[in-house]
């Protein structure tokens, strides 16, 4: 019996030790010298970039600070937020972070990010030269978070088998000539929507809001009623809502995972038009080769050629236990070489110094180069991806045929109220 | 002699006394590990969740989380679209559960019946069940792509015109998706278990009755389903409680659009939490539904007792 007891207490213990034993692991036998950083990031793995990142960027920083290694840990896109917001919340985060732009104020106002314009050693230089546009997505209440790493928008891309088809011989130059030309290449019989546009929400609908003159809020973020239901937003969102209306803008404009997105269609023929990113070049080049195709950046409307900003910051979460290396890190991933490295493998500079030799390296960048000095951030609000879904939402139900006017007055309030909680 | 004896009866008792202890502590041992499990990973963070949902909780250690009492729950009974939410995870059970188990009931029935390629039948409907929730999404989304998808493209065909029917865009055709494939993954687990039900059928019954001249019907009625009845509520009670755990389909396939419409409780509260970062407001709604999915299981686990 004792022997039977024994067993039992000791299978306990195992499984017990093997429920709680496995972050002991990691701490042990490391020399006391070397430091190791961890970088979360979501760069591509089926193309160049995390390979870069791991093969020529970190060796060359590791060769040029012997005692700091660097780890790239890659996640899904989707992933990265909620593991990061774990790690951060179990007080073991990673040392720095490539993160969405549009969640550093977010981060921020948790508490959870370095402040870098107090922390960092020659920040301001730093921040010189980088982009405004880019630059602005980490600040919150007067202190930044973070440093834009890459960037990116989205300019016109158009079929120029189709545009030939339908007797059109330049891209459109104004924003009443893209809807122009939108109806003309629309062609039922073919399955072919003059216009694509790949969701409600402000990263796809707001190149066509800016440009037109319209807005989402005040320039200071504290208001949206009287913009986003001001008389040109609305006269915007009208035209586009009559445009999917007839049929001229594809029914990916509802948004979700029930149609064919932009950059699935437009080399299949189904959009004549679209608005998008690099990276779909990068994209075209592998798989559709033969697609014949131009670029240009948005045709102006009363706003002129504004575009959206995307793109990632580097930031450092508050919890890192090796600040000062990872600050090292951080400067050497915004130096030229870095930055040009990067942008060979699809990653646009935010440096202005750099704009001329990265062109060079990328031809295609061209067009996107010359939209960023224009191109506009999402609204830097911790709220934002509350205000984008509150918008996003309501544009959906116009879509779906409630009365334009009315329900943009109540999302205006709706954001109103969200904007209220940063206390102006 | 005398002392011997007592020696001996001494270390008998002694024995016996061991066993005994033994004998209760032994299965307690053999719960331990997995209890240690459940307590670490299931009851610590519901007490954590309804700790966080009284709280205006930041995730970052060390920072201040001040207590709000009541709120959350007072802004999500406000919430019209924690009501949107609560309607689509009622009608999520109403419309998946018994399809479920009337389709998984028939499908072990013909399967007892010994039809032709029963092995075949049987790997074809069980095969959903250990398939992955996020690849059948997937999948589905690709069928009710109203462009490129397939169910379209067969429309299309077989009415000899062109069908764009924007399935996961609009409120009731996506939900009406969402149902189908609970369904078609669901079936097999239901069948599994009734199947092993039909085994244990009592046989003489059934074939008394059918000798006393009972139809077919009569021999279902009042035969074979009162002495299935532990097993439907079986079945019955991990559906709903299943129905309940709507998340991924959701997720993936409609992301709880258009404009919230397909939004069930937890796809909601994950937005609140992940996406907006409302995590107490969030963990509010999720001990709403925890409180709810507790009520129903003690019901009907006191129905299940009452009837077996």
């Amino acid at each position: 019996m004792m022997r039977k007891l024994a067993l039992v207490l000791f299978s306990v213990a195992v499984l017990v030790l093997a429920s709680c034993g496995g972050s002991s692991s990691s701490t042990a036998s490391k020399p006391a010298t070397t430091v190791v950083l961890h970088f979360w990031n979501a760069y591509n793995t089926t193309d160049k970039e995390a390979s870069t990142m791991a093969n020529v960027i970190i060796p060359r920083f590791e060769k040029e600070h012997p005692g700091i290694k660097v780890v790239s840990d890659v996640f899904p896109y989707s992933e990265l937020l909620p593991k990061l917001l774990a790690a951060i919340s179990a007080g073991n985060p990673p040392d720095l972070v490539r993160s969405d732009i549009i969640w550093v104020p977010q981060l921020a106002q948790q508490g959870a990010l370095v402040p870098l314009s107090k922390d960092l050693p020659g920040f301001s230089k730093l921040a010189k030269e980088t982009f405004p546009g880019p630059l602005s997505t980490c600040e919150w209440k007067g202190v930044y978070y973070g440093l834009p790493l890459d960037t990116n928008t989205q300019v016109l891309f158009y079929n120029k088998t189709d545009f030939a088809a339908a007797g059109i011989q330049n891209p459109p130059s104004t924003l009443s000539e893209l809807f122009q030309d939108a109806v003309k290449l629309t062609n039922p019989a073919k399955h072919q929507w003059g216009l694509g546009v790949d969701g409600t929400d402000i990263w796809n609908v707001s190149p066509f809001i800016w440009s037109y003159g319209g807005s989402f809020t005040n320039p200071t973020y504290t208001k949206a009623s009287g913009y986003l239901n001001g008389p040109t937003t609305v006269a915007i969102i009208t035209k586009l809502v009559d445009m999917y209306m007839k049929g001229y803008i594809g029914n990916d404009f509802l948004g979700g995972s029930g149609a064919i997105s932009g950059e699935q269609g437009f080399p299949k023929g189904q959009y004549a038009m679209y608005i998008d990113g690099p990276w779909a070049v990068a994209t075209y080049q592998q798989s559709f080769p033969s697609l014949s195709y131009g670029m240009e950046p948005m045709p102006p409307g009363a706003g002129g050629s504004r575009s959206v900003t995307g793109g990632e910051d580097i930031v450092i979460p508050a919890g890192s236990k090796h600040i000062k290396q990872a600050e090292l890190f951080l400067k050497f991933l915004l130096s030229p070489w870095a930055q040009l490295k990067m942008a060979e493998v699809g990653q646009m500079s935010v440096l202005k110094t750099i704009s001329n030799q990265e062109i060079a390296a990328v031809p295609y960048y061209a067009p996107f180069a010359k939209q960023l000095l224009t191109a506009e951030a999402r609204p830097p609000v911790p709220q934002y991806t509350q205000l984008d879904t509150d918008f996003s939402n309501g544009l959906q139900e116009i879509l779906k045929g409630a009365p334009i006017q009315a329900t943009l007055n109540s999302v205006a309030s709706q954001i109103d109220a969200l904007l209220a909680q940063n206390g102006g | 002699m005398a002392v011997e004896e007592f020696n001996m009866q001494h270390t008998t008792l002694y024995r016996k006394k061991v066993s005994l202890n033994m004998r209760h502590l032994f299965p307690y041992l053999i719960i331990l590990p997995g209890l240690i499990f459940y307590l670490l990973f299931t009851v610590y963070p519901i007490y954590s969740q309804f700790q966080i949902s009284f709280l205006h909780w930041v995730v970052t250690p060390g920072a201040v989380s001040p207590f709000v009492g009541l709120a959350n729950y007072i802004q999500a009974f406000h919430d019209p679209v924690v009501l949107v939410a609560a309607r689509n995870t009622a009608l999520y059970i109403i419309a998946t559960v018994p399809p479920q188990m009337i389709l998984g009931m028939i499908a072990a029935y013909l399967l007892v019946t010994k039809i032709p390629g029963a092995a075949i039948w049987r790997a074809a409907i069980f095969l959903p069940v250990i398939t992955s929730w996020v690849v059948v999404s997937y999948l589905f989304s690709y069928l009710f792509n109203s462009q490129e998808g397939l169910v379209n493209g067969a429309l299309s065909v077989l009415l000899h015109k062109d069908i764009v029917i924007p399935w996961l865009q609009d409120t009731w055709t996506a939900n009406g998706v969402i149902w189908l494939l609970a369904v078609w993954k669901g079936i097999g687990w239901s069948m599994v278990v009734f199947l092993a039900a039909f085994m244990n059928l009592p046989k003489d019954q059934i074939e008394s009755a059918r000798v006393d001249g009972a139809s077919s019907l009569r021999v279902w009625w009042h035969v074979i389903l009162p002495s299935l009845r532990p097993v439907i509520t079986f079945v019955f009670v991990m559906l709903v409680i299943g129905g309940t755990q709507a998340f991924i389909s959701i997720f993936l396939m409609t992301q709880g659009g258009p404009a919230n419409s397909t939004q069930v409780m937890l796809t909601y509260s994950y937005q609140q939490a992940f996406v907006f970062f409302n995590f107490s407001y969030a963990a509010a709604i999720a001990s709403i539904m925890a409180v709810l999915t507790f009520g129903l299981s003690v019901l009907f686990i006191r129905v299940l007792r009452e009837r077996g």
